[in-house]
């Protein structure tokens, strides 16, 4: 398959905003369910190891008009909870089964609460992530909370997950893992044939496909975009920082772009890079994928970091990693984790002597030209004004 | 040396340059500026940068780096894009000497930009959306009055009793010109009244942008109305803003100026370091 049809898959699994894909892969099987999950992260190996389809649930974009949503908010919170209730009230959700609401934020938690009262014949759970990563108080917890996400699946599904369906599920994902890591080192060290808005699209294709399909899809990218003859342009290279939960419109990515600058890492559905190394497939994988959250999971704005010495490491060390030359700031306005962590890794920038520059969206954000003059200006700084 | 090319996608016009770069000698090869008159810019980049190459005496392929600014992100044969008050804060420079400001003002806003000796932006002020401070409409206003806007500089200082329209929205700017016509007020005076309407405005730009010493240079297709200049230095000396200001023959080359001359210093600095992007 050629680049081109590759990315006008992905982008019309984007637009669709019904879920067909969704509800294409449960019209195969009778009895086939789907269970939604929302940003950051749930470990989806236990949906997938329970027969079921993990379905990324980020939002409406910019196409969905929000009209149910607004009366279940006030208006000073971020838009991704209204523009997710107006999804299920609109019947667009009904494909899933289930609704997985991981621990990023307040308002995040009180989504699960709602979506208890609106979809009383759903299975939902708030999934809850621990703060403490010691292994006998947060392992501890963590492990009872995939251990009841286990039991719930198990009787959604009406069958037994045993040991070996996690461990294959686990190095079904693992090698997904593995694919996006080798995406993002060939972006790195060719961001203007990996382009970041097409690689945004390919992660986002991973929220409604099978995972196997997904892993599949990524390497048939890889392999025709090697072939692809795109110019080289002198961009600088940049750093994006704040995506993570509520999506920015496919616009800003196109934007930052033109405007000089090649992302060349991200923190795009963090679900797919959390675990930063394979899983043992062999052994408990409840105690493995425990292990793997608390001590191999990705540094981002959306963990708990317990000293103020390594806060904002992580971004510095990207910046080290993918040879970046500063970083932009992305954040949907009124998002906590986001926009609280920022002053902290503003500081560790200083402190290393890394430029950035920030500013804010919501999903649907239309207007871009602040942001190609914000983002072109900054680019211009660092190729002219940089040592 | 290397050889740049600038192209400035304007919202009235495409201007390009050439120019040789060597340590510090500069030579300007060629230039060109094209009205785009509702047809595609980007045909119009095609035509207008071969015809300077031609000019030239070169190919493509001497070209080192193709620098755009404007709307020119587009462009499919540019190395690289560089942002208008970045050009034109370079072009101010290359233009002028002592400059510390650059008014850019087009066909769409008027922008007052704070720059030091080596162009490096240091603050910007922008008008708000809104037509009335723009090139745009004044061309309009021009074109209903039944003059060129070749007509207009000299028309304006021909005005011995300048009436002022409205310097907020371009619609009531339009109704005051409608009624000062049926008024019979005269083609100077009302030139000279939105002259003096749109300096108001770019005055405070630059006030706001806290310029003080050394000189403002305007730029931008509007640098080349005579009344346009006439008309800030009045408001400048109305508003007490004591700098002196200037528009160059080229000025509205200033964007495509700075994009070539950044190029040029892009390419040097990319060939240093040994991360060459190839112009495609």
């Amino acid at each position: 398959m050629s680049v081109q049809k590759i990315v006008d898959r992905c982008q019309a699994l984007y637009d669709d905003l019904d879920f067909n894909a969704v509800k294409e892969w449960k019209a195969k099987e009778e009895g086939r369910k789907a269970i939604g999950y929302m940003p950051v992260y749930v470990p989806r190996e236990i949906i997938h190891a329970a027969g079921m389809l993990p379905v990324g649930v980020l939002g409406g974009g910019d196409q969905l008009e929000v009209i149910h949503g607004d009366a279940y908010y006030q208006s000073y919170i971020c838009r991704i909870p209204r523009s997710t209730i107006e999804l299920g009230v609109t019947g667009r959700l009904d494909c899933v089964d289930g609704m997985l609401f991981p621990s990023i934020c307040d308002v995040i938690r009180n989504l699960s609460g709602m979506w208890k009262l609106l979809f009383k014949d759903k299975y939902v759970r708030y999934f809850d992530a621990p703060q403490t990563y010691d292994d006998n108080i947060g392992g501890k917890f963590y492990k009872q909370e995939m251990q009841e996400l286990i039991e719930g699946l198990e009787e959604l599904g009406g069958r037994k997950i045993t040991d070996e369906d996690l461990n294959n599920s686990i190095a079904v994902y693992n090698e997904n893992r593995n694919v996006i890591d080798e995406l993002y080192a060939y972006r790195s060290k060719a961001p203007w044939k990996a382009l970041t808005s097409e690689i945004y699209l390919l992660l986002r294709a991973g929220m409604v496909l099978p995972v196997e399909e997904h892993t599949e899809l990524l390497r048939e990218y890889l392999s025709a975009i090697e072939k692809e003859d795109r110019p080289v342009r002198d961009n600088c290279r940049v750093v994006l920082n704040g995506t993570f939960c509520e999506q920015p419109p496919l616009g800003l990515v196109k934007s930052i772009e033109m405007a000089g600058c090649y992302i060349v890492d991200d923190d795009f559905m963090l679900v797919t890079r959390w675990l930063q190394e394979d899983v043992p497939t062999t052994g408990d994988p409840v105690q493995n994928l425990a292990d793997a959250f608390l001590h191999q999971s990705a540094e981002t704005a959306a963990k708990y970091v317990d000293t103020e010495e390594a806060k904002g490491n992580f971004i510095v060390d990207s910046v080290k990693k993918y040879a970046a030359e500063g970083v932009v700031f992305a954040a949907p306005s009124f998002c906590d984790p986001a926009l609280l962590d920022q002053p902290m890794l503003h500081t560790a920038l200083n402190n290393n002597n890394i430029p950035f520059t920030a500013f804010q969206y919501a999903e649907n954000s239309g207007q871009m030209q602040p942001i190609r003059e914000q983002a072109g200006t900054f680019a211009d700084s660092i190729k002219l004004w940089s040592a | 040396m290397t050889i740049a090319a600038g192209i400035d996608v304007g919202t009235g016009a495409v201007k390009t340059t050439l120019f040789k770069v060597e340590g510090d000698n500069v030579e300007w090869l060629s230039k060109r500026v094209t009205r785009i008159r509702r047809r595609d810019p980007m045909s119009l980049v095609d035509e207008s940068y071969a015809a300077m190459l031609k000019e030239a005496g070169l190919t493509a392929d001497d070209v080192d780096y193709v620098a755009t600014t404007g709307d020119g992100e587009n462009v499919p044969f540019r190395t690289g894009h560089f942002y208008s008050m970045t050009t034109h804060a370079r072009g101010a420079v290359y233009l002028a000497e002592d400059v510390t400001a650059v008014l850019d003002v087009g066909a769409l806003h008027g922008r007052a930009i704070s720059i030091d000796e080596r162009g490096k932006v240091l603050s910007y002020r922008m008008t708000s959306q809104c037509a009335s401070g723009s090139g745009q409409f004044l061309e309009n206003i021009a074109r209903y009055l039944g003059v060129s806007i070749d007509e207009v500089g000299d028309l304006s200082q021909q005005s011995d009793d300048p009436e002022l329209v409205s310097g907020i929205c371009a619609v009531l700017a339009e109704t005051d010109v409608i009624n000062m016509v049926s008024r019979s007020i005269s083609t100077p005076n009302i030139l000279k009244g939105i002259h003096l309407s749109m300096a108001g405005r770019l005055v405070k730009l630059l006030r706001a942008s806290k310029v003080k010493e050394g000189k403002v240079l305007l730029t931008g297709g509007l640098a080349m109305d005579t009344g346009m200049v006439a008309a800030m230095r009045e408001e400048m000396a109305n508003q007490k803003l004591d700098v002196p200001c200037e528009s160059s023959p080229d000025s509205i080359f200033a964007g495509a100026i700075g994009a070539a001359l950044w190029g040029a210093f892009r390419y040097e600095k990319l060939q240093s370091l040994g991360q060459l992007a190839e112009a495609s």
